[in-house]
């Protein structure tokens, strides 16, 4: 598979969305992970997997401790991969909008 | 004829300070910044029922015939380029007045679903708002031409 493959079927789990958007927050331990989930640690720790395999996590020894980390940069590369013509039109249409938006306000200066 | 494949759609929306008559000429006008038209290296117009279209860009040719005109509420044409795979994509927009306001719709619908096309389709909108959330409005990548057809790059 590649890594596009990989953070996609990494981010269709909802329990995997959650683990990111608490990872967002900051680091935290495996057990802090697994707390908030009614699921088995063996399924948190398969979720866990597909997050790394993705890129979207990476795990940091300090001491005795191992902390797990968010890596924000695949969901970066992720989402310059858009349908081009969602691109297309999005970019087509903020342009078209800025036109009025401009016209407008070079109208009210004029007031 | 039927199409060979899976289709997707997009929908878009804007709001656009303007009366829906202006935005509709406006739109129609190759000289307003934003429409199809205004890009193109060359282009031909010819908005009324049947009318044809042609327009290229970086040695990409986009084609259309418009099947709806109605001023100032609706148009709607199709769409054919080397990213539709040859089959007729429909696009349809629609202006509603809203206040002072048009709210302009755009869907580009019965567009083939390729590899390409389906991957993000899982989530997108998710994963859109982490990446908002996590690098900020100004981050995200600026639309290139030359990214969405790569096959034009030199």
């Amino acid at each position: 598979m590649n890594q596009l493959t990989d953070v996609l079927t990494a981010i269709s789990h909802p329990t995997r969305r959650a683990i990111i958007g608490q990872l967002a927050n900051g680091p935290a331990r495996f057990l802090d992970i697994a707390r908030p989930f009614d699921t088995a640690l063996n399924a948190v720790t398969k979720h866990l997997k597909l997050l790394e395999r993705a890129g979207l996590i990476e795990r940091e020894k300090r001491g005795r401790e191992v902390f797990i980390s968010f890596r924000g940069e695949p969901l970066r590369e992720v989402a310059g991969w858009v349908h081009e013509y969602e691109r297309f039109w999005n970019a087509r249409l903020n342009q078209f909008e800025q036109y009025f938006k401009d016209k407008k306000e070079k109208k009210e200066k004029k007031r | 004829m039927k199409k060979s494949t899976k289709t997707l759609e997009f929908k878009f929306e804007r709001t656009i300070p303007a009366s829906p008559g202006e935005v509709y000429d406006a739109w129609l006008d190759p000289k307003i910044p934003g429409n199809p038209w205004n890009a193109a290296e060359k282009f031909i117009l010819d908005p009324k029922v049947d009318g044809l279209f042609y327009w290229t860009l970086k040695g990409t040719c986009h084609y259309g015939r418009f099947t709806e005109i109605e001023r100032p509420g609706r148009i709607q044409h199709t769409w054919v380029s080397p990213n539709t795979l040859g089959e007729e994509s429909i696009v349809t927009l629609t202006f509603k007045k809203q206040g002072e306001d048009t709210l302009m719709t755009l869907v580009h619908s019965d567009l083939p679903d390729h590899e390409q096309a389906r991957g993000h389709e899982k989530g997108w909108n998710y994963f859109l708002e982490i990446f908002r959330e996590q690098f900020g409005n100004g981050s995200r990548k600026k639309y290139l031409w030359e990214d969405a057809h790569p096959s034009v790059k030199k």
